[in-house]
């Protein structure tokens, strides 16, 4: 019998749930309140990572969707089905954390900026992704159909990026060349501690999704051996 | 017979169709995400950027993107309905041909139909709008020719996909209209261009970004069919 959380899952989980609050503390407590736009700009260390995350789940949507095709082991379904909705979570977080920061940074919740227009295609995408998935008579055909959206999500969030940049650019640059001295020491280094602590979240998060995934998976391949 | 009366009859059916969305959530997920992919559109067709202003000439390349945008997702949906009633895709995939041959076909017929489409839509927003082309048609076809290739390439993709799934026009938009964002607005700024009068030179990049656009989607498409197709 196969444990439902591994050692390493249940070391890794640990390890997450001391990590939030050390992130909640640093973000909220240890960090200094930004000159200019005060207390609110505490939001981006929460933001940031988000968004990260979200690229880091796309690019595991990516990898299992084509392993999925070439291979057809269902096992890789699960792990993309389990990045896709991780995504979904982390895409969902940056467009409500996002609006919440801009409007008193740049006086508007919305503008159709390169970043924040791919970020809301990503999620649309996605969330075509999981109804195609959920409409689709059977699992096979649900798992391929899904991993060719996962392909093609992927190229796509690049090209929107790059298109909608040309179209019009006004998103902050935190990390362009010569601008890091601008931030302050204790800033960056909760801003690290942030960014670990959501890729803890979310590699935890895409592991349990995907055991639990592949639980359905075999108890759907139980209950239809029953069936026969 | 003794039958209920109209409000009750009417309620019980109000509270069927509530009762199926509460527990399944489809039709309400699948309208709010096409209600967003609707501003979306609209946002990079007439809103804001080199558009701003709202004379026929700033105006037409917008509307004329937005009717081409929507009116594909119908031709190709309604294209993948006959082959979907009639099953005829599984007899495609049966045959001993490329699968990849099955793919361009159904993209040069989707193809034709959007020139035809064009080819009565654009002179009739130019009337309608009073807009000005001054002499750029061969130019503006080049720019329809290019940017509906792109829209072809991804819509064939998806539009054998949603068919599969046996949804329609709602899905087909959800998935193409935002991933072919960057072709909306390739074609806005191109046309635009045309109808202020600027070359084409003027917005080369955005051109060959809609034919790097259609290519990648050719390919990738070519390479997958055969898994939509797939029994």
């Amino acid at each position: 019998m196969q444990r439902v959380v591994s050692r390493l899952d249940a070391l890794v989980l640990f390890v997450t749930i001391v990590a939030i609050p050390v992130a909640l503390w640093g973000a909220f407590l240890h960090a200094p309140t930004e000159q200019t736009m005060g207390a609110v700009q505490r939001i981006f260390y929460f933001h940031v990572p988000s968004a990260i995350m979200a690229y880091v789940a796309v690019v595991v949507l990516l990898g299992s969707s084509i392993v999925y095709l070439s291979r057809r082991d269902l096992a890789w379904d699960d792990l993309s089905k389990a990045a896709t909705e991780v995504c979904l979570l982390f895409c969902t977080l940056v467009l409500i954390t996002g609006p919440i920061w801009a409007k008193p940074a740049w006086g508007t919740w919305w503008t159709w900026e390169a970043r924040l227009t791919s970020t809301l295609v990503l999620e649309i995408l996605l969330i075509a992704a999981l109804m195609v998935r959920r409409y689709a008579g059977n699992r096979d055909l649900g798992a391929r159909l899904a991993a060719i959206i996962g392909i093609t999500i992927a190229a796509d969030v690049y090209v929107v990026h790059k298109a909608v940049d040309w179209w019009r650019g006004m998103h902050p640059e935190v990390f362009k060349a010569g601008n890091r001295g601008s931030l302050d020491e204790r800033m960056t280094s909760v801003l690290f501690i942030c960014m670990g602590a959501m890729f803890l979240l979310c590699i935890t998060l895409i592991r349990l999704r995907y055991r639990t995934a592949r639980i359905e998976t075999r108890t759907e391949a139980l209950r239809l051996e029953r069936l026969d | 017979m003794k039958t209920v009366g109209f409000w009750r009859a009417a309620w019980l059916v109000a509270r069927k169709d509530l009762q199926l969305e509460w527990r399944t959530f489809d039709a309400l997920a699948a309208s709010v995400v096409f209600a967003v992919v609707v501003l979306l559109v609209f946002q990079f067709a007439v809103g804001g950027g080199p558009a701003r202003q709202l004379s026929a000439d700033a105006l037409v390349p917008g509307v004329l993107w937005l009717a081409i945008s929507f009116s594909s997702v119908v031709g190709i949906a309604r294209s993948m309905d006959v082959e979907r009633r009639g099953d005829t895709l599984a007899g495609l995939f049966r045959a001993p041909i490329d699968r990849g041959a099955i793919y361009a076909g159904k993209l040069i017929a989707n193809a034709v139909r959007i020139a035809l489409l064009e080819v009565i839509l654009v002179p009739l927003a130019i009337v309608f709008f009073n807009a000005s082309l001054g002499g750029a048609w061969l130019e503006l076809i080049f720019v329809l020719a290019l940017c509906s290739f792109g829209l072809c390439a991804l819509g064939t993709l998806f539009g054998a996909i949603v068919s599969r799934v046996g949804r329609g026009e709602a899905l087909l938009s959800t998935l193409l209209l935002p991933a072919s964002t960057p072709l909306l607005l390739a074609g806005v700024t191109a046309t635009g261009a045309l109808f202020r009068g600027d070359g084409l030179a003027s917005v080369s990049r955005w051109l060959g970004m809609a034919a790097g656009f259609g290519l990648l989607y050719f390919f990738v498409a070519l390479a997958t069919f055969e898994y939509v197709l797939e029994e």
